[in-house]
C-alpha cells in the first residue's frame, strides 16, 4: 500500500491550469447556482485542499451552499459529472477527513449558518456550517448550554463535528457531539433528501462519525441542557506521566466524576507556555487539569477533593485555581496545546487513540519509550478521563524521513490496540490512520462496514479514500 | 506549513516570508479572528487562505495577479497573530510579500496615479492640511462623486483645523524624571492637532522633557503596508538618522499605525546592514500609552483630577495597539486611573473597525461595512466617550458614529488624560 503523503507537497499539490477551472462541472454548477456559490478560480479552489493536518488533490471545483436545496442540486451535478464529492465545514479536523484524495467537488457549508434555539424543548436546530461555540452563546441566555466543546469550537461547524463525532473536554461526564443529536437532515449520495432521528435503524447514529462517507449532514437538532452551577478547578503536575494516569485511574476508581480531566506533557506545557505564558510549571513532566461541577458546591468541592488525593497519592503538587478568571486561563492553556505544537516542528502526524482507563499507566509509559527511542520529538496530550490520548510526532518533512513518521504512528496505533484500545476516540480515522484499520478491525467486520458504504454510496463518490482501507488489501 | 520558497533569490525578506509560512500549521483557529472572512466567509480572504495563497505564489504555482484580489482584501489588522497558538508571524509575512510583489503589480494608470497621490500627500502633513481643507470644501459634492473619491471626503471632519506645529523642545514641569523624543506623525497633525498638544502638556506634567528631533518624517508604515518599499526604506533611514536611540529613554508615538510601524523597522531591513540599528532603535520605540502605563504601574505617574461627573468611556482597541504591539491593558488603566471614569467593553472588540491605513481608500465597500459595524457595537454600549489611541480609528469611528446619529465624543486616550489632568472632564 503507498504511504500517506504527509507533507504538503503531495503529487496532486501542482494543477496544471492557471486561472479559473474550465471544465463541465464549474460551468454547470454555476448555471445552477450563479457565479457567487461557485468557486473555480485556481486562487480559489487552491484553498479547498487542506485540513489543520493535510494537504490533498486540488477541487474541480468548490460550492458555498446556502440553503439544503443548493446541496442537493450540487451533488446531482457532481454525480452527473461523475466526480467525488467532499463536505467540508471549517477544516480544522485532524486526520485529513476535508481534504480530498483525489480532484472533484468540495462542498463548503460555512454559508449555511441557520440557528434557532427552541428553550421550551431544550432544542437547537442548527444547520450545518453553524459555529459549535455560537450554539452556546445562543441558547445561554435561555439559560441552556451544548456541551460537546472540541478544542476547536470557535472556529470547527457542527457539519464538522458531527461528521468527526467530536469530543471535548467536557465528553468525560457529558459525552460527545453523537449523545446530543436527537435528529439530522442529510443530503445522499444521489442528492436526495432524508430527515432522520434516533429511533427505527439508527441512521442518524451511523451518519454521525461517519466523516461524510456515507452522506452530507446539513442540518442538525441539538440536546440543550441547563449548564451547572458551580465549577471548580485545579491543576496538578507530576515527576512521571505514568503517576499521572494513575492518579486518574484512582480518581475514578475512588467514585470521582469530574466534569473534565485533561492532560499534557512536558512538551506541550512549554509549547503552551511559549505561546500564552501563564506560569505553567515547565519542568513538570506531565500536568493534569481538572473541572467538577454541580448544582451543590459542598459536593463539587468534595469531589475536588478527592481527585486532589489522588494526585497527591500518586506524587503530584496540586494547585487549584483561586478565581474562574484563573481556571479560564487554564483551559484556554489546554486549547491551544494542538495548534502550539507548530511552534516546535512544522509538521505532525496526530494520533486519537482510546484505551481502557486501566492501562493507561502502561500506555502512556510505552508510548513515551517509543518516542524516546525514536530521532521524533513525541508529545502526548489529551482527554485522559476517558483514556482519549494524542500522541503527536511532530517533523519537519524536508529534513527527516516521513515513511519513519508513519511507522511511528503505526506502532503508537498497536500499542492502544494490544492494550484493548481504538483508532480514534473524536478525530476520526480519516486517510491518516486509515492504513491502520486492518489491525484493528478484523476482516469480516471491514466486510460489514464496506456493505454500509455500497449501500448508502454505491457510486463510491462520498469522500473517497477515507476510513475503509482499500478491500482486498491485508495488513 | 511545509514550503519551497526560493529563499536563496529572495533575500533577507525571503527569510522573513519562509519562517512565516513554516510556522502556519493551518489549524484554522485565525478563521474567526479574521475580519474579511466574518463579511465573506470564503477560506481564500482569511488568514490561513492568505498564507497559503502567498506561499503559492512565491514558489511560482500560481500567478500574482490571481492571488492579488484576495491579498488585497486584508486589512493587516493582525487579529490573526493574537489568535494564533503557532506564532505565525503573518504581519511581517503580509508587508513583506506586498513588498516583493508591487513591483509585478499591472496597475491601471488610475489606480497607479491614486496609489501615488496617497503615498504623496499622506506623510507630507503641510501638504495633506491643504488637501484636507481643500476636501472639507468639496464634502457637499461627495454623493455625486465616483467612490474612490467620495470614500476619503466622507472621512474628512465637517471642519479641519488649522496646523498647530509642536515645539522642537518641551521641558518638564517639576521634578525632571524622563527624556523622551517623539514622532509627530503625518495624517493626525493635519487632522487632529490637539493629540500632539495634550500628548506633549501630559508628558510635562509627569516631569519628562520631550525632544522632537529634526529630520525625522513619517514613519514609512503607510508605504510599507501597500507594497511600496523603497519609499518606505527612504523614510526607515531618515528617521533611524534622526533618532539616536542612546539619547533617550524611549522613543514615543501617540498613533498605533506610526508605533507599530516603527516596531517593524528591524523585520524591514532584516538582512540588511543597518539591521542592528534598526534593532537598538526598535528596542526604545514605545506607544504613548505603554510609556506612562509604566509610570502608573510604578506608582510614579502624576494623579488626575477626578471627572466633573461620572463617565462611562468605551475604550476602542485599535488593531496596531492591540494586535501588532499588544497593548491592551495600559489605556485602560490609564483612563481608570481617574476618578470617576468607568471603562466599557465593546462587544466585536477584536475585529478591526476597518480603517487600517490606506484601507478606506482601497477597499472602500469592505471598510464601510467594518465602520457601521464597529459603530453599532460601540453604541451599544451607550457610551459617554469614545476612546481609541489611533488616528486611522478615530476618523473612521467618528465618521460612522455620527452617521449613526450619536454625538458622542470621539478622542484619544491622551486627551481624555489631559482634560483630567486640566480638571475639564
Amino acid at each position: 500500500m503507498e504511504k500517506l503523503a504527509l507533507t504538503t507537497n503531495s503529487r496532486a499539490r501542482k494543477p496544471a491550469s492557471a486561472g479559473g477551472a474550465h471544465n463541465a462541472l464549474a460551468a454547470d454548477l454555476t448555471r445552477l447556482l450563479g457565479p457567487r456559490k461557485v468557486l473555480s478560480n485556481l486562487s480559489e479552489r487552491l484553498n479547498y485542499r487542506y485540513d489543520a493536518i493535510q494537504f490533498g488533490a486540488t477541487p474541480l471545483a468548490v460550492v458555498l451552499p446556502e440553503s439544503t436545496e443548493d446541496v442537493v442540486a450540487a451533488v446531482r451535478a457532481a454525480r452527473a459529472a461523475g466526480v467525488p464529492i467532499v463536505g467540508r465545514g471549517a477544516a480544522s479536523g485532524l486526520s485529513g477527513g476535508a481534504a480530498p484524495t483525489e480532484p472533484g467537488l468540495v462542498i463548503s457549508f460555512t454559508r449555511m449558518t441557520r440557528l434557532t434555539i427552541h428553550p421550551d424543548r431544550r432544542e437547537a436546530q442548527a444547520q450545518a456550517g453553524v459555529i459549535t461555540l455560537a450554539v452556546s452563546d445562543a441558547a445561554r441566555p435561555h439559560g441552556l448550554i451544548y456541551p460537546p466543546d472540541p478544542a476547536s469550537f470557535r472556529t470547527s461547524t457542527i457539519g464538522g463535528n458531527l461528521a468527526e463525532n467530536a469530543g471535548g473536554p467536557m465528553c468525560f461526564k457529558y459525552g460527545v457531539t453523537g449523545d446530543y443529536v436527537r435528529a439530522l437532515s442529510f443530503v445522499d449520495a444521489d442528492g436526495e433528501l432524508h430527515h432522520v432521528t434516533r429511533d427505527a435503524f439508527d441512521l442518524a447514529g451511523l451518519l454521525i462519525g461517519s466523516e461524510g462517507t456515507l452522506g452530507l449532514i446539513t442540518e442538525a437538532t441539538l440536546r440543550l441542557i441547563p449548564p451547572a452551577t458551580h465549577t471548580r478547578t485545579l491543576m496538578a503536575h507530576f515527576p512521571e506521566v505514568g503517576a499521572c494516569a494513575e492518579a486518574v485511574s484512582a480518581a475514578i476508581a475512588a467514585g470521582a466524576v469530574p466534569s473534565k480531566l485533561e492532560f499534557m506533557d512536558r512538551a506541550c506545557t512549554n509549547a503552551v507556555e511559549d505561546y500564552l505564558n501563564l506560569g505553567l510549571p515547565r519542568g513538570a513532566e506531565a500536568v493534569l487539569l481538572v473541572d467538577t461541577d454541580g448544582d451543590d458546591l459542598d459536593t463539587v468541592q468534595d469531589e475536588l477533593q478527592l481527585v486532589a488525593d489522588a494526585c497527591e497519592r500518586a506524587g503530584g503538587t496540586v494547585r487549584r485555581a483561586a478565581t474562574d478568571a484563573e481556571g479560564a486561563a487554564l483551559w484556554r492553556a489546554r486549547r491551544s496545546v494542538s495548534p502550539a505544537l507548530g511552534r516546535i516542528r512544522p509538521q505532525r502526524m496526530n494520533e486519537d487513540i482510546v484505551v481502557p482507563r486501566s492501562a493507561l499507566p502502561d500506555v502512556v509509559r510505552e508510548i513515551r519509550a517509543l518516542g524516546d527511542a525514536s530521532p521524533f520529538r513525541l508529545v502526548q496530550f489529551g482527554h485522559i478521563g476517558d483514556g482519549n490520548l494524542h500522541p503527536n510526532i511532530l517533523f519537519d518533512p524536508r529534513k527527516e524521513d516521513t515513511h519513519a513518521v508513519h511507522d511511528l504512528a503505526h506502532e503508537i496505533a498497536l500499542v492502544a490496540l494490544r492494550h484493548g484500545g481504538v483508532l480514534s476516540g473524536e478525530h476520526g480515522i480519516g486517510s491518516m490512520k486509515r492504513d491502520f484499520m486492518t489491525d484493528a478491525v478484523d476482516p469480516g467486520t471491514l466486510k460489514a462496514l464496506w456493505n454500509v458504504k455500497r449501500a448508502l454510496d454505491p457510486h463510491l463518490a462520498l469522500n473517497p479514500g477515507k476510513i475503509l482501507p482499500a478491500e482486498g488489501v491485508d495488513g | 506549513m511545509n514550503n519551497d520558497i526560493p529563499v536563496q533569490t529572495l533575500g533577507g525578506q525571503g527569510e522573513v516570508m519562509a519562517h512565516a509560512v513554516d510556522a502556519c500549521v493551518h489549524c484554522g483557529f485565525c478563521l474567526p479572528a479574521c475580519p474579511t472572512y466574518a463579511l465573506l466567509g470564503d477560506e481564500m480572504d482569511s488568514p490561513r487562505g492568505r498564507i497559503v495563497l502567498m506561499k503559492e505564489v512565491l514558489e511560482g504555482g500560481l500567478p500574482l495577479m490571481d492571488a492579488a484580489p484576495h491579498l488585497d482584501r486584508c486589512l493587516g489588522c493582525q487579529a490573526c497573530v493574537t489568535a494564533c497558538p503557532s506564532g505565525v508571524p503573518y504581519g511581517e509575512l503580509i508587508t513583506a510579500f506586498r513588498g516583493w510583489s508591487e513591483p509585478q503589480r499591472q496597475r491601471s494608470p488610475f489606480d497607479r496615479a491614486k496609489r501615488a497621490a496617497i503615498l504623496k500627500i499622506l506623510p507630507a502633513p503641510k501638504v495633506f492640511s491643504v488637501a484636507a481643507r481643500l476636501g472639507q470644501f468639496a464634502k457637499p459634492l461627495a454623493p455625486v462623486l465616483p467612490a474612490a473619491l467620495r470614500s476619503p471626503l466622507d472621512l474628512l471632519p465637517e471642519h479641519v483645523p488649522a496646523m498647530q506645529p509642536s515645539a522642537d523642545f518641551t521641558p518638564a514641569r517639576g521634578v525632571r524624571r524622563g527624556r523622551v523624543a517623539f514622532l509627530v506623525g503625518c495624517a493626525q497633525q493635519a487632522l487632529t492637532p490637539n493629540f500632539n498638544a495634550a500628548t506633549l502638556r501630559v508628558l510635562s506634567r509627569n516631569g519628562i522633557e520631550v525632544v522632537i528631533p529634526d529630520g525625522q518624517g513619517c514613519c514609512g508604515a503607510a508605504a510599507l503596508h501597500t507594497g511600496a518599499r523603497d519609499e518606505a526604506l527612504k523614510l526607515v533611514r531618515a528617521n533611524l538618522n534622526a533618532f539616536n536611540p542612546d539619547d533617550f529613554d524611549a522613543i514615543l508615538s501617540n498613533a498605533a499605525g506610526c508605533g507599530a510601524g516603527l516596531k517593524e523597522y528591524p523585520m524591514v531591513l532584516h538582512g540588511e546592514s543597518d539591521e542592528a540599528r534598526a534593532q537598538a532603535f526598535a528596542a526604545k520605540v514605545m506607544d504613548i500609552s505603554e510609556y506612562l502605563g509604566g509610570l502608573l504601574a510604578d506608582g510614579t505617574l502624576e494623579p488626575t483630577l477626578p471627572a466633573s461627573r461620572p463617565l462611562k468611556v468605551a475604550y476602542h482597541d485599535a488593531c496596531h495597539l492591540a494586535h501588532a504591539q499588544g497593548v491592551r491593558a495600559q489605556p485602560r488603566d490609564l483612563l481608570r486611573a481617574i476618578p470617576g471614569v468607568t471603562v466599557l467593553e465593546i462587544p466585536e472588540g477584536d475585529l478591526c473597525c476597518g480603517s487600517a491605513g490606506t484601507y478606506n481608500l482601497e477597499q472602500p465597500e469592505l471598510a464601510t461595512q467594518l465602520g457601521e459595524r464597529k459603530a453599532k457595537n460601540i453604541l451599544s454600549t451607550h457610551p459617554d466617550l469614545i476612546a481609541s489611541g489611533n488616528i486611522g480609528c478615530h476618523t473612521q469611528i467618528q465618521s460612522h458614529v455620527r452617521r449613526q446619529g450619536d454625538r458622542a465624543p470621539v478622542m484619544h486616550t491622551i486627551e481624555i488624560l489631559d482634560l483630567a489632568y486640566r480638571g475639564e472632564l
